[in-house]
């Protein structure tokens, strides 16, 4: 079991503090000790809701009713096992669900558990989620906002009806001269074509043919710059998976679903094991209600009515949202867990977007420009003594710091350390 | 030393055949068909300027509207992940590779459950993590596609069940007409499997029986004429200081090739502390890997070894037995007097499988005491226990009817004993059922095929010594509906335990009980299981009290009881007797075995079967190797570039085959040497594209009841008058005739100026004060310093150690995704070889000597020709990209795609490089390959290239963390940057320095014999470190500037210093210089 301690990733998630692969499992930080609502939220609402719901373990909805005495339930919640082992009916209780309850004494204060317990006597309800006043579910955060119209097309369209309008009049014109003429017995006027007109006013044509030149080669330079440039590329995906609502309203850490992110190159799509261990009670979204929770279930074969897995599973197939080549190397462990990098930084803030989307260019020079001016601290995890330094740093950082002392600019960044060269992504 | 000594790596350059001496110049070896572009050829070219214009509009609209819609890459991730596989982090797991023929504990790489890398396991005390090309390369046959899919009956597939139903009917029905049921296999050395078979044998009355494809039973049946009990000893090769060989290639093939490498190399390492090093003596018919090795070699004919075994004797013992043959006088009496200085300190090997031989080798061990200490009767080796005459035995009860169900496993007997008339043998077997794993000959004839898993699929264990057990593990599912062997044996015999549950319980009643170490039976089996391998008291004294305990489990116990069915027992004189009658011819032919592709079991590995033979450099074909002395007059000696060669005739007995004739300096006159392994049918593209014949038609029985691997009277014909074209690696990348390797006697290394055996290059330059002064090239530059505040890293190679065996060449293919080009490819020099063995001939002729001694050109060229091509003395030596601190190759990239990292990489970037080709041809040491095609998804290399994108199973060893390199790039030696990087990482999330060994590159790590090192040279105590300080390092073309992070060390060779290339190392300033010094 591998426990991660968030804070040295973010510090906005400073509660969510450890999680565990298998369960959530949440251990230790200090509280507010009245603060029961946080505790519940970051301990226990993985497993248990506030209505009547099962999900890991059984709903908490009418728990006052069930067991009066709070005791009973600080002692279940401090040390369940060896509560079992005293109460027969905490041990008929164990025996009723198959999973066992995670051990909090040593994890949570005794007046935590207490909160927590108050908070959950207090039957608070199922939390209600944050949805736009309306009650629709329009989307929010750094999605394409609606443009108005550009007026330099305003202009242009408003350029293109008078030439319209000058030509109409014109025609009228000449029209209405040949018919006087005609009157008079004079000839025709001649016709004056485009054509000529061309050949008579050759510096026109010539200003305006180099006016069209410059601005098509200007707009085909730009436009090639974003060849393969995928910025706001947002696929539709085979289940409509919010982030918003996980990430942002419900408040989970990353690294619980891309586990892959501290421990290897590779975020990865969490595997639908991992949806199941909260889906496996949570039947029900706040926007698309079971449908989008249900392809969940299919896909893992699980059988919502008995609460088996006993179809066949079929897997799920996912469109990558952000893509980098091939022949780029990019580890995410050395981002995050050395370079203490935070996801937004790459991805945007995907607790405010309902469907993910590339947020950056993810081109090269925009990696590098980042290089260029991040510092390597160096820093170890440790930062007790607030100084400690990662050993392996210890004599690069001498030898730079040497060779750019008293220089105006002696930051030690990422391209000091080499990390511009070609060889660090590519091979 | 000696930069006027000639090296030459083929007899064109030897003889400075014009045309290899403009392609020594050039880079690539064909021009570009440049005069299309030319005035005159313009006209006439098929592409007009229209069209090109056309074409080029084209192609811009095309790449422009191609990158306008985005592709949608698509993801899935596990259902279920498993709890040990993280995507992107490899997974080990100790195994053992053990096929019957080669034997190597190895840790498997998996990457998201698929094994892409072989590793030794330095934890195992038998080959102490080295590994051989053979070993490296097998993992890419896990993902053969010529691999059976399932059970197959008659042809049709049939499901396991069927299977059992119908072989068990079929195996009664054979019971019942009185005929008996055989078992038949190469070495099982798995204690496991062993009971096994003897389960099944005891259900059907059925006999086991063991045949080697390449056999060594004589050493059994020597050892049970001198010693009682038919055992094949372990060999010490470390603890030797005089090691003498006939004909035993025991760094290559020879029994237990790693193992011995192994060992060999400890005594072989010179450094400060330690200036001595074994003594080498190898007596031989052609030139084996081995022999170029060894510091003193004397050719002979295959039927001329014997007798020089008994002279050898006869000068030891001062007995004088009959010698019949050509023997080397002068050699043996030297042989003789190194041994006899050496008692008890020297080791005799022989590789002839004749039991009289044997047994005068056997006493010739025993009359310098050899045996309790270079050889190790008591904790007896478990290779190699194949019984020809138990083998002979069946062939001929198999023609008499009397087989009626014959199982082979591990087997291939229609193919190797081809010479015995298996297959017709076969046909009169009703039953006949075949446990390959692939296709091979054998299993075409056969009724039944029950195909094993691959090794890499399946649980095993093995016990190759007494003392050391070693286990395997599946690294992978089985992709196949395939099943153990293991398992058809127990089904068979009504055991329905699968082989997981059958090992342990094996260990738990046998092995367990030896040890003293763990007192639960579970710790004992996790542990062994995770370090693959366990030691169950290897002391012999303790080894000898279980043996009586266990006495009815040890397998050399069972071999005693089948072994030798003679009465008589002979001693010397009798041996020498026999040894007496053998008659040679004036054409003699030798059989041995590939580097690559051995007895033949990795004939459809299309790694083993392109790699390079070391000491031919040919790679993909089959042919006749002659001394060039023999050709001469009568077939090409491929004195051209081309290679192109004449094809002749050999007639053994009636039997005959038709093959390319390959010139072979050092051969002994009068032989003819053909690899086996070739002429395969029927077991995939790749073995089919090699062509060839077997070799096996001509094994024979020998007068001591043993397979003989030579024939004595050959006739071979004029050339046909067809040519072949070779693809044959040995001129490419020819680094322009300079000095490249250095090497001393090691006299001189002792005693010695260093100055002198390993000279610097000095230039002449002015000084401040207006004078002239000799500094040393390196610290004259051009350019400026880089910057190293970090790591700075660096290879050594120690000429010294490395045997040129090649499993470095296979590793780095392994490991870094290079492709295999075939046969058309090599003969275009195009070979994507990021390391490559340059294998170099000398002799102490040379044009210097000549002029000296007024010698004439045209006789100088035939003295030239003549003491070496007979005798070469011979010199490996790995390049690889030199990563040079200065390289020319950076400077001259229009597009920057080659630059140099500060930890003195030179990175190679192939999404930048638009293939000019201007870095290769700046590059003085040759090692940047350009990749003419798209080689993973060109129709050429389809069944070629295991990459290729029409081969899904074949791509599947390909590395996930190197690119795989597209049509138009320049690509070359990384120092495996993808390991370096790895390595850096989990230091700093261990936050903690790299430590000296952290990170290994694949070369480094895949070598038996430690002789590339790897590591920082910015750490002053790393081992990188101490062997670039070492007096005996050089760099390569140092002259140039280039200022390599890649250094070589001086080989030194244990022989007197009248038998160096003489001394020409001080050019005439120096020796001016000198005399003012004296002066």
């Amino acid at each position: 079991m591998i426990t991660l301690c968030s804070s040295r990733f973010r510090p906005g998630l400073a509660l969510v503090t450890t999680l565990a692969l298998s369960l959530l499992l949440f251990t230790s930080t200090a509280y507010a000790a009245s603060d029961g609502k946080k505790i519940f939220k970051t301990n226990c609402a993985s497993c248990h809701f506030l209505d009547d719901k099962m999900s890991t373990g059984p709903g908490l909805a009418g728990i006052s009713g069930r067991r009066p005495d709070k005791q009973w339930l600080f002692d279940w919640v401090k040390d369940n096992e060896t509560f079992a082992k005293k109460n027969p009916d905490a041990m008929s209780l164990k025996n009723k669900y198959p999973g066992s309850m995670n051990v909090f004494a040593g994890v949570l204060s005794d007046e935590d558990i207490k909160a927590v317990v108050d908070y959950i006597y207090s039957e608070p309800g199922p939390e209600k989620k944050v949805t736009d006043g309306g009650g629709t579910t329009t989307q929010t955060g750094p999605v394409v906002e609606e443009k108005g119209i550009n007026p330099v097309y305003l202009l242009l369209t408003i350029a293109a009806i008078l030439l319209i309008l000058i030509n109409v009049l014109k025609s009228v014109k000449k029209n209405l001269q040949n018919a006087r003429n005609r009157e008079l017995g004079l000839p025709a006027l001649p016709e004056y074509t485009f054509r000529q007109w061309c050949s008579h006013n050759k510096r026109t044509v010539a200003v305006v043919l180099i006016f069209f030149f410059a601005w098509g080669s200007k707009a085909a330079w730009d436009g090639m710059w974003d060849l393969g440039v995928y910025t706001g590329y947002k696929p539709d995906q085979p289940i409509k998976f919010s982030h918003k609502i996980h990430a942002g309203d419900n408040k989970i850490a990353c690294e619980y679903c891309h586990s892959g992110v501290l421990k290897s190159k590779v975020a990865g799509v969490p595997s639908v094991n991992v949806c199941m261990n909260c889906h496996k009670g949570i039947e029900s979204g706040p926007t698309t209600g079971t449908e989008e929770i249900a392809k969940i279930y299919e896909a893992a074969g699980f059988d919502a009515s008995t609460k088996t897995y006993s179809k066949t599973p079929k897997p799920l197939v996912w469109n990558k949202v952000h893509v980098l080549p091939d022949f780029v190397f990019f580890s995410h462990q050395q981002h995050v867990v050395v370079g203490k990098q935070e996801c937004v930084t790459c991805h945007g803030d995907l607790t405010k977007m309902d469907v993910a989307q590339q947020t950056v260019p993810l081109t090269m020079g925009w990696c590098v420009e980042c290089h260029h001016k991040t510092e390597v601290p160096g820093l170890a995890t440790d930062q007790k003594t607030g100084t400690a330094v990662n050993a392996y740093y210890e004599e690069l950082h001498k030898n730079l710091k040497l060779k750019y002392r008293g220089k105006a600019d002696s930051l030690l960044t990422v391209e000091r350390m080499g990390g511009l060269e070609c060889g660090k992504c590519h091979y | 030393m000696g930069n006027k000594t000639k090296y030459w790596k083929s007899l064109g350059e030897l003889k400075d055949n014009p045309e290899i001496l403009q392609t020594k110049e050039n880079e690539f070896a064909e021009q570009l068909p440049s005069d299309i572009f030319t005035n005159d050829g313009v006209n006439e070219a098929s592409t007009s300027r229209r069209d090109f214009l056309k074409f080029v509009g084209f192609s811009m609209g095309a790449a422009a509207l191609a990158s306008c819609e985005a592709p949608v890459t698509k993801t899935i991730p596990y259902l279920m992940k498993p709890e040990e596989v993280t995507p992107g982090v490899a997974n080990w797991y100790a195994s053992t590779f053990d096929d019957g023929h080669d034997y190597c504990p190895v840790l498997v790489k998996t990457r998201e459950g698929r094994p892409i890398k072989i590793e030794g396991n330095n934890l195992s005390k038998i080959t102490w993590g080295g590994t051989s090309a053979r070993v490296q390369g097998s993992v890419l046959s896990l993902y053969d596609k010529a691999r059976y899919a399932g059970a197959v009956i008659k042809g049709a597939a049939k499901s396991w069940e069927d299977v059992d139903r119908e072989l068990g009917t079929a195996l009664n029905g054979a019971i019942a007409s009185g005929k008996s049921v055989r078992v038949l296999s190469s070495t099982v050395m798995s204690p496991s499997m062993r009971s096994a078979i003897s389960e099944f044998c005891r259900k059907t009355g059925a006999k086991h029986i063991q045949y080697d494809a390449v056999s060594q039973y004589a050493i059994r049946k020597a050892h049970w004429h001198t010693h009682d009990k038919a055992i094949l000893p372990a060999y010490q090769f470390g603890n030797a200081s005089v090691i003498v060989s006939f004909g035993a290639d025991f760094l290559a093939n020879w029994i237990s090739p790693v193992e011995y490498a192994k060992q060999y190399s400890k005594n072989r390492k010179v450094s400060r502390e330690n200036k001595t090093m074994s003594k080498h003596v190898q007596f031989e018919s052609i030139l084996s890997l081995t022999g170029s090795n060894a510091d003193t070699r004397v050719p002979v004919k295959p039927s001329d070894l014997g007798a020089n075994v008994v002279a050898l004797y006869n000068e030891l013992s001062g007995q004088s037995l009959p010698v019949s043959g050509k023997v080397n006088k002068d050699a043996i009496a030297k042989t003789a007097g190194w041994l006899r200085n050496n008692k008890g300190k020297s080791l005799v090997v022989c590789g002839v499988n004749d039991v009289a031989v044997q047994i005068v080798v056997n006493e010739i061990n025993k009359w310098l005491g050899s045996y309790g200490t270079t050889i190790d009767a008591d904790n007896a080796s478990n290779y190699r226990q194949g019984n020809d005459e138990e083998f002979a035995g069946l062939v001929k009860d198999m023609n008499e009817g009397k087989v009626g169900a014959l199982i082979m496993y591990r087997s291939n007997p229609v193919y190797t004993a081809a010479s015995m008339k298996f297959a017709d043998a076969l046909k009169k077997v009703d039953v006949k059922v075949s446990l390959s794993t692939s296709p091979d000959e054998t299993s075409a004839l056969c009724d039944f095929v029950c195909p094993d898993h691959h090794y890499l699929e399946s649980w095993s264990d093995s016990n190759p010594r007494s003392g050391h057990y070693s286990l395997g593990q599946p690294a992978i599912a089985p992709l196949f509906k395939t099943r153990s062997a293991m398992e058809s044996f127990l089904r068979w015999s009504g055991n329905n335990q699968d082989a997981h549950t059958y090992i342990t319980n094996y260990w738990m009643a046998h092995v367990f009980p030896m040890q003293g170490k763990y007192m639960k039976f579970s710790e004992f089996w996790n542990h062994s299981l995770h370090d693959g391998v366990a030691e169950v008291g290897t002391a012999p004294v303790v080894t000898e009290k279980k043996e009586e305990t266990k006495k009815e489990v040890k397998p050399e116990e069972k071999k005693e009881e089948t072994a030798p069915v003679m009465t008589d027992k002979w001693d010397v004189a009798a041996a020498a007797g026999k040894i007496a009658e053998v008659k040679g011819g004036a054409m003699e032919l030798i059989i041995y075995e590939k580097t690559g592709i051995g007895s033949g079991n990795h004939s459809n590995n299309p790694w083993l079967v392109e790699f390079p033979d070391p000491i031919s450099k040919v790679t993909w074909d089959h042919y006749i190797t002659m001394n060039p002395a023999d050709m001469q007059g009568k077939y090409d000696t491929l004195e051209r570039q081309d290679m192109i060669g004449d094809i002749a005739t050999i007639t053994v007995n009636g039997v005959t085959s038709t093959l390319p004739v390959f010139p072979q300096p050092g051969q002994a006159t009068g032989t003819i040497g053909i690899a086996v392994g070739y002429g395969r049918m029927g077991i995939g593209k790749v073995a089919e594209i090699a062509g060839g014949d077997n070799a096996y038609k001509y094994v024979q029985m020998s007068n001591t009841g043993t397979m003989q691997y030579f024939a004595g009277t050959v006739t071979i014909s004029d050339k046909t008058g067809e040519s072949f074209h070779f693809a044959c690696t040995q001129q490419h990348h020819t680094m322009m005739g300079r000095k490249m390797v250095n090497e001393t006697s090691i006299g001189e290394y002792i005693n010695g100026n260093p100055e002198h055996w390993n000279h610097k290059e000095y230039l002449t330059v002015f000084n401040t004060e207006g004078g002239h002064e000799k500094v040393p090239v390196t610290t004259q530059n051009l350019w400026d310093n880089f910057d190293r505040p970090g790591h700075r890293w660096g290879l050594a190679i120690d000429l010294n150690s490395c045997i040129g065996c090649g499993a470095c060449v296979i590793g780095c293919q392994a490991e870094n995704n290079t492709a295999t080009v075939g046969k058309s490819q090599i003969r275009n020099v195009r070979d994507m070889y990021w390391l490559r063995i340059d294998r170099y001939y000398s002799s102490p002729m040379t044009e210097e000597v000549a002029k000296q001694e007024g010698v004439g050109k045209v006789d100088m060229y035939l003295e030239m020709e003549k003491p070496h091509t007979e005798n070469p003395r011979v010199v490996f030596q790995p390049v690889m990209c030199q990563h040079c601190n200065h390289a020319p190759c950076e400077t001259v990239c229009p597009v920057v795609a080659t630059t140099h990292g500060n930890d003195g990489l030179n990175q190679m970037t192939y999404n930048r490089c638009i293939g000019t080709r201007y870095c290769a041809n700046n590059c003085p040491y040759k090692v940047r390959r350009f990749n003419w095609y798209n080689l993973n998804a060109n129709y050429r290399f389809e069944h070629i290239n295991p990459a290729h994108e029409s081969d899904l199973l074949g791509r599947m060893v390909l590395n996930p963390d190197v690119v795989v390199r597209s049509r138009g790039v320049m690509e070359k030696c990384s120092m495996c940057i993808q390991r370096i990087q790895a390595g850096k990482l989990k230091a700093k999330l261990e936050e903690r320095k790299l430590a000296d060994g952290d990170v290994q590159t694949a070369c480094a790590q895949a070598c038996p014999t430690n002789a590339i090192i790897f590591g920082d040279l910015s750490d002053k105590n790393s081992m990188i470190a101490k062997h670039f300080a070492d007096e005996r390092s050089y760099f390569l073309l140092e002259d140039v500037g280039t200022l390599p992070n890649v250094a070589y060390l001086t080989k030194v060779r244990n022989v007197d210093e009248s038998e160096m290339p003489k001394e020409e190392h001080k050019n005439k300033e120096d020796k001016k210089e000198e005399k003012k010094e004296h002066a």
